[in-house]
């Protein structure tokens, strides 16, 4: 029994994490109308600046290195846009992916120039968890669901009570209704760009401090961000924290029954039951 | 330069032709943003493979690996091309990784990731293509038949279907087409010569394990598509000549051992930007198709 309940904990903390990567991603689709196939790589770039930071020439402590970490993990989202996607956002959609994937392996080899492609950790010692109901919880694992709910908190306040959000939303919306408004859509644009950019980096960070870094890491994450956002509705930031969730819950129970190997495939099945199932919904989503 | 060299420049040439004509099928004609083809070269590979290594006929592992590779896209499409655009690029992005984590963990079958050693050369009606001429012969005669089989299939009446769907899906849908199954078809005729590929590739290669189906393939042939130009019958050899003879002259140059770490990541960051500034600076690529995009 507490075997399932350890479980049910651990897919919670992982559904955290992988509902910070779905956010981010939906918040980006909902400005712009595309999937950003590099979502990936800047979760892995943002887990490897922290690492970067903590490393040797600078050695700084994990809550400074993240500042740091933060603002290139920015930087590097806005970089993508300004440089990749902004020249091509009035092309067609297929040129617009084949980018995005261009962009995403660019960043993916990049990692592994710098660092190689072997795993890594941040290096804290592996402590004895409090064990509170037959479960073992340790101090990374609160660190993640307290990151997670002010990640969420600070999200939802910026989204419904400030200005910039209520701007974000009506682009993502309607951007021509937007613009006609007077909407700085521009800057609406920027700004989703910095929020997905901060929550995939805060993600990454958790992930990494959960189990490791590895160039390889973003890939895999992405599709299950995706598969997230899909389950909640997509472009809904709040759709996608459930999603994230679920996906997490799903891909802790489903290891208990099939082998540990297809962990990472669980939540691609998930997407293609949701497929067949309920294929109207997802009709109709390109504009 | 080398004669074997030279040789095998040209086999893995024309291999990585069918692999990517297999692709302008679906992304440059259909308009399908695959980005999981890879999965069906491994399939091709992995099925011919294991069963000429329990003693099959090369004949009849090569007809049960295009029907197996055929069969998986069958199924993976029939989920996936309910989905438009964007999601069925990830989604066959997420289908690629599987089939690599199928190869990976089903040890009793692929051995993992120790992966299937000694694959023996192909036997066509008691004729062995054991040297690397007559490989190359093999693959020339491959590649020519996929040529003039999807220039049949692109030209015929279902062909226009196809650019018909990639120009405007709605107004296809309109004259009375059922798009779902025409992209299916494409798909499927797609993933079939893609396990062509793959099965030239494995008994070439005579080694073959889930590393070598990676995202690298999938970028790799998505960027010789799109180099050569989508949608066009000779784009994708453009692209392959180019960019093969790049890749595998690369690997052949005497550098220092160390440097390798380096090269690989190099490279395959120099692929990635190619097809950003391809994308922003000439998306039609080296040859532009006729009355399309």
């Amino acid at each position: 029994m507490s075997f399932l309940l350890q479980s049910i904990f651990n897919g919670l903390l992982a559904g955290c994490i992988y509902a910070l990567f779905a956010m981010g991603l939906t918040l980006i689709y909902g400005v712009l109308n595309f999937v950003n196939f590099a979502h990936g790589e800047l979760i892995m770039w943002g887990a490897y600046f922290l690492y970067l930071f903590m490393g040797t020439p600078f050695g700084f402590p994990l809550p400074i290195a993240l500042i740091p970490a933060l603002f290139f993990t920015i930087l590097l989202g806005i970089g993508m846009d300004r440089f990749a996607f902004k020249p091509i956002r009035q092309a067609n959609r297929l040129t617009l992916l084949i980018a995005a994937l261009g962009l995403s392996f660019l960043l993916r080899n990049g990692a592994q120039l710098f660092w190689g492609a072997e795993l890594r950790t941040y290096g804290f010692e592996i402590k004895r968890g409090w064990r509170i109901l037959n479960m073992s919880i340790t101090i990374n694992q609160m660190a993640i669901i307290i990151t997670t709910l002010i990640c969420i908190v600070i999200v939802y306040l910026l989204f419904h009570r400030s200005k910039l959000g209520k701007s974000m939303r009506a682009v993502s919306d309607n951007l021509e209704l937007a613009r006609v408004s007077g909407i700085n859509t521009k800057k609406a644009i920027q700004f989703a760009w910095i929020l997905s950019s901060a929550l995939a980096c805060v993600g990454g960070i958790l992930l990494a401090l959960d189990t490791n870094l590895q160039p390889g890491m973003g890939l895999i994450n992405l599709v299950k961000a995706f598969a997230a956002t899909l389950l909640g509705g997509v472009g809904n930031l709040w759709g996608a924290l459930l999603g994230g969730i679920i996906i997490g819950l799903a891909e802790n129970l489903g290891v208990l029954v099939i082998s540990t190997g297809y962990k990472d495939a669980i939540a691609f099945g998930i997407m293609v039951i949701l497929l067949l199932l309920r294929p109207p919904v997802l009709y109709g989503t390109q504009e | 330069m080398n004669v074997d060299l030279f040789l095998h420049l040209w086999i893995m040439i024309l291999i990585y032709i069918i692999f990517a004509m297999s692709l302008n099928l679906e992304v440059g004609y259909t308009g399908l943003f695959n980005f999981g083809h890879v999965a069906f070269f491994g399939v091709g590979a992995y099925t011919s493979a294991l069963l000429t290594l329990h003693q099959v006929p090369f004949e009849l592992a090569l007809v049960a690996a295009l029907i197996v590779a055929g069969f998986s896209g069958f199924l993976l499409s029939i989920p996936s091309l309910k989905l438009r655009g964007d999601y069925f690029g990830i989604a066959t992005l997420g289908f690629g990784e599987i089939i690599r984590m199928v190869f990976q963990n089903e040890v009793w079958l692929t051995k993992g990731p120790m992966g299937l050693p000694g694959i023996p050369k192909p036997v066509l009606f008691s004729y062995r293509f054991a040297t690397l001429p007559q490989y190359l012969l093999l693959t020339i005669g491959f590649t020519i038949l996929t040529f003039l089989v999807l220039r049949f299939v692109t030209r015929s009446p279902m062909g226009r279907v196809f650019k018909a769907i990639r120009e405007d899906e709605v107004s296809t849908a309109a004259l009375g087409k059922n798009i779902f199954h025409f992209k299916i078809k494409s798909f499927v005729i797609g993933s079939v010569f893609a396990g062509l590929a793959g099965t030239l590739w494995g008994h070439y290669t005579t080694f073959i394990s889930p590393g070598d189906f990676t995202l690298l393939e999938t970028i790799l042939v998505l960027l010789i598509v799109v180099l050569g130009g989508k949608g066009t019958e000779w784009g994708p050899i453009w692209g392959a000549i180019v960019l093969i003879f790049f890749q595998e002259s690369l690997r052949f140059l005497k550098l220092p051992a160390e440097w390798t770490r380096y090269l690989a990541p190099l490279q395959q960051m120099i692929f990635g930007s190619l097809l950003i500034f391809l994308m922003i600076y000439r998306p039609e690529g080296l040859i532009r198709g006729k009355g399309g995009r």
